[in-house]
């Protein structure tokens, strides 16, 4: 009857829900509340509230297909690595940041750099980077004015509730994004140019996301609104540590988003990835295609807690134990510094060991650790929230076809992580219901380059002709696809 | 030997217990005897993270449970669920009796082998809304805190230095703070459906702060007792006169302060409005599905009736899910308040339950986890 209780954050986003993971003697997970968690006082979303299936899949360590126990697997990722050429690795924030300083020390043993994936810091300059972060969520219940370029409800659930505050407060909450928010006074959709009409001030909090994905000219155009009114940024992220891996980034130079990274495999200027906890099959909105890309690497070595998709097609995976296992430190998008209470050191072990089979250093935990804090006092002491950063033009955005129809993801834990939810439908407008004739809880067929499917359908109010996606669709080729839908 | 009915005062032997206990380490010691000597498998102690947080685990070891001690007013947890499939002795607040006792009605907690020592309960505190009362109105740093407790209708914390500060908890919950808002209506502060009820009601004089008051509700608590005294581990002497008036006048006081939080809460409301109220209420619902895990009377487990008529894709202005539950939990919803803790969008679920099963249970004079020969009203059963 022994149990073993870990006090952990929730590895869904980056707002960092801290949650207890209980084990029984039998190793089973559930989940228990940590009410006096300021971040979330101890409440779940969805994903949350799913983490005992997320956490039922660990790594198991293989080389070449076989299964294999750490020493094997890092001998085998030495010697891959030794001499390698065109080498690329990347670690978006899916855990503690000694973790990923450790990663760091690697990449420098083999000359190259840590990619956390987002492309908008490599397009953006340096002095803009200190404003892609978040704010401690008090300031967004005491905000004036709120505007929205996220939906809350489905990204990134923990805030619903600081907004719902912050109405109660008084504030006046827009939303600029794709669906309509129950919780907005109004929902515009917006074009750049009439942001000026948002009338917005330094009582005012733009909120968006960064992930993979997005698009940095949205983040331009957002930086110029700030400059121009001096409201502030909220930038939220998708993974548990994205706040804490952007932070630790050293220079930004050379660093390569996700898409970016694929492009490289696909031209042979990568040859070599070695991931920690990020899996590319995952992040790419085209499953098929990512595998596709991925096998075309001479070495593709995997450190990772889960077994995720990369690991099946990985030729050596170094196993390290669950998040809420490690001992270590994470930082959520307030920019608040969170302990995890487990004590594993696995993965700081396993890349130390491998580290020293490649004739660097090893190191151990308590150093990274020591690394992480002096790293923190750094980027306090030239934190720096005035705007200083020259105005960014931005290309002209390609108007949408008039009558074309897009299906559109819209990113959330589930579909990050490839986790199963109740989500196998897509979001249609009204309008196309009615034109389509389609029946109560029956389907709509979707079309694209890639094939068709019947999709299960809910009524919501979003912008004719655009279909929305909260999982990852088989017919969809990015992001953003094109449908041929009957209708459009 | 003591008898079913008996009022007792009674303090663990051990003084380490039974200073580290709430009032006299009574209900550590019947606890530890319990499992001790072989009544129960294991026991739901709370295991203490600060004085703000702690979680239950059941353990097997004698001394994790005389280390686990004394009252915390901070953490509304709710223990019914862990007595589910297993053999153990729990401690337990009226909320958590009553959940177990749902539980058993339909077969979902034995109570055959499942010993509830239970406890008087004034209320319980969210802990991050202490730590902010701390600061604005004690003027305190949460973390110089080193206990608290409630004493004549004031909630009093000491700090590291020694130092002590109270202030009327009406004044507190005037402010916003102090108890949770089912607490304050809650409608039962002796759980005399539990096989003890204990408390430090009553207690007085030389005792006061060291003895705990213990009533003896039936045949299981009669084991539970005598197993402790025989153990060696309580001491029990028969409560006064006096004492049991000063328990009953003060449960009669929170029981009618309870009914005028009840009368401001739930103000009344058109027949015309309730259903915009429901939909409007439910709104924001995120669907997490965070109030029925943590339900301490749902028995459903995985294939539940509001889970299987609802679906994400459907079009229903209040969802499937909340239209079944409201209905379902109407006749065994008991206010304990998980609900509206762990609501990620800080949805009122416990007010808007209690506001759809109170007449109902009222009209048919049900108050669930009370009586355990008294059917669910829309159940059959099972016990
Ligand atoms: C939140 C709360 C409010 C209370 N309010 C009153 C009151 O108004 N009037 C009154 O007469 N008595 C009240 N009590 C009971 C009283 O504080 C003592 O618990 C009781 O007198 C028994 O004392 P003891 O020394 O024998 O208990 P102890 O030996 O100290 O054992 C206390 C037991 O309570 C458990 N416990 C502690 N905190 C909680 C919690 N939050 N939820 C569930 N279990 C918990 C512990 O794990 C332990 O098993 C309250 C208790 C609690 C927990
Ligand atoms: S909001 Fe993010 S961190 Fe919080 S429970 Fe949901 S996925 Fe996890
Ligand atoms: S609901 Fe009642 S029994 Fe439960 S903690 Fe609140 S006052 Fe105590
Ligand atoms: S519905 Fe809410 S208040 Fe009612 S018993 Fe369940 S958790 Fe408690
Ligand atoms: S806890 Fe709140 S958000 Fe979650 S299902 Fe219940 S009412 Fe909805």
């Amino acid at each position: 009857m022994k149990e073993s209780i870990y006090t952990s954050v929730c590895p869904g986003c980056s707002i960092g829900c801290g949650l207890y993971i209980r084990e029984d003697d039998r190793g089973a997970v559930s989940i228990d509340f940590l009410k006096s968690s300021p971040v979330n006082r101890g409440k779940l979303c969805r994903f949350g509230m799913r983490l005992p299936h997320y956490y039922s899949t660990p790594a198991t360590g293989k080389v070449e297909g076989l299964g294999s126990g750490t020493e094997d697997a890092v001998r085998a990722a030495a010697s891959r690595l030794r001499g390698a050429e065109k080498v690329a690795m990347l670690s978006v924030g899916n855990t503690t940041c000694e973790e990923h300083i450790a990663f760091m020390k690697l990449a420098e043993s083999l000359g190259t750099v840590v990619h956390t994936g987002i492309p908008v810091y490599a397009e953006l300059p340096p002095e803009c980077h200190p404003h892609l972060e978040g704010m401690p969520f008090t300031d967004i219940e005491n905000a004036e004015k709120i505007v929205l370029f996220i939906d809350p409800y489905v990204q990134y659930p923990l805030l619903v509730r600081r907004l719902l505050a912050a109405k109660r407060n008084g504030a006046h909450i827009t939303s600029a994004g794709t669906t309509e928010l129950h919780l907005a006074h109004e929902n515009r959709k917006l074009s750049p140019e009439q942001y000026a009409e948002l009338d917005l001030d330094g009582n005012s909090v733009i909120i968006t996301d960064i992930h993979p994905h997005t698009d940095p000219c949205h983040i331009r155009q957002l930086l110029n609104v700030v400059l121009d009114t001096g409201a502030r940024l909220h930038v939220v992220k998708p993974f548990v540590n994205s706040e804490g891996v952007d932070r630790l980034a050293k220079g930004r130079a050379g660093t390569m988003g996700i898409s970016q990274i694929m492009d490289g495999i696909e031209k042979g200027d990568i040859r070599t990835l070695v991931l920690l906890d990020s899996d590319p099959v995952e992040l790419m909105p085209d499953t098929d295609r990512a595998v596709e890309v991925l096998k075309k690497l001479d070495n593709l070595i995997v450190i990772s807690s889960r077994d995720s998709l990369v690991n099946a097609i990985a030729d050596v995976v170094i196993a390290t134990e669950h998040l809420y296992r490690k001992r270590g430190t994470l930082i959520n998008a307030e920019g608040k510094l969170q302990e995890n209470s487990g004590q594993g050191v696995d993965g700081i072990d396993a890349m130390s060991m491998l580290s020293r089979q490649l004739g660097a250093d090893g190191f151990d935990h308590r150093q990274m650790h020591g690394y992480l804090h002096e790293r923190m006092i750094d980027t306090l002491a030239s934190e720096n929230r005035k705007p200083e950063y020259c105005r960014m033009e931005c290309g002209t955005v390609p108007a949408q076809q008039n009558g074309a129809c897009t299906l559109e993801y819209v990113y959330n834990p589930f579909m990050w992580f490839s986790q199963p939810d109740d989500n196998d439908f897509v979001l249609l407008d009204r309008s196309m219901v009615k034109s389509l004739g389609l029946k109560k809880g029956g389907t709509v067929r979707l079309d694209s380059e890639k094939g068709s499917m019947n999709m299960r359908y809910r009524v919501e109010k979003v912008p004719e002709g655009t279909i929305l996606t909260g999982r990852k669709l088989p017919i969809a080729t990015g992001t953003v696809t094109k449908i041929r839908t009957e209708g459009c | 030997m003591v008898k079913v009915g008996d009022r007792l005062l009674g303090y663990a032997t051990d003084p380490d217990v039974r200073s580290r206990g709430a009032s006299g380490g009574l209900v550590t010691a019947v606890l530890a005897a319990a499992l001790e000597k072989g009544l129960v498998e294991g026991v739901v102690v709370l295991k203490r993270m600060d004085e703000y947080e702690a979680i239950p685990v059941i353990t097997d070891d004698v001394q994790e449970v005389l280390a686990s001690g004394g009252s915390m007013h901070a953490v509304p947890v709710n223990l019914a669920k862990h007595a589910v499939g297993r053999k153990i002795a729990m401690p337990g607040k009226p909320c958590d009796v009553r959940g177990v006792i749902e539980q058993a009605k339909r077969n979902g907690v034995d109570l055959e082998s499942t010993y509830i020592v239970g406890l008087n309960c004034g209320g319980t505190m969210h802990p991050v809304v202490t730590r902010e009362m701390l600061v604005r109105m004690y003027e305190i740093d949460p973390e110089d805190v080193s206990g608290e407790e409630i004493e004549k209708g004031k909630l009093i914390f000491r700090t590291k230095d020694g130092e002590e500060k109270a202030i009327p908890i009406d004044d507190l919950e005037e402010a916003g703070y102090g108890r949770r808002e089912n607490c304050r209506y809650c409608t039962v502060k002796i759980p005399t459906s539990a096989d003890l009820a204990c408390g430090n009601w009553g207690v007085i004089g030389e005792l006061a702060g060291n003895a705990t008051f213990c009533e003896v509700m039936n045949e299981k608590g009669k084991r539970l007792l005598d197993n402790a005294i025989e153990a060696g581990f309580v001491d029990v002497r028969p409560a006064d006169e006096k004492a049991i008036a000063i328990r009953e006048k003060v449960n009669s006081a929170m029981l009618s302060l309870g009914s005028e939080w009840k009368e401001k809460v739930f103000t009344e409301m058109p027949d015309q409005e309730r259903l915009s109220y429901y939909m409007e209420q439910f709104a924001d619902c995120i669907h997490c599905g965070a109030c029925k895990e943590v339900c301490p009377v749902c028995t459903c487990g995985e294939d539940s009736k509001c889970t299987m008529f609802h679906s994400l894709a459907d079009n229903y202005r209040m969802s499937m899910y909340h239209m079944v539950r409201l209905l379902h939990l109407s006749d065994s919803c008991i206010g304990c308040g998980q609900c509206s803790d762990v609501c990620p969008v800080d949805i009122p679920v416990t007010s808007i339950f209690r506001r759809f099963a109170d007449p109902a249970q009222k009209k048919r004079n049900y108050e669930p986890g009370m009586d355990l020969t008294r059917p669910p009203f829309l159940e059959v059963m099972l016990k």
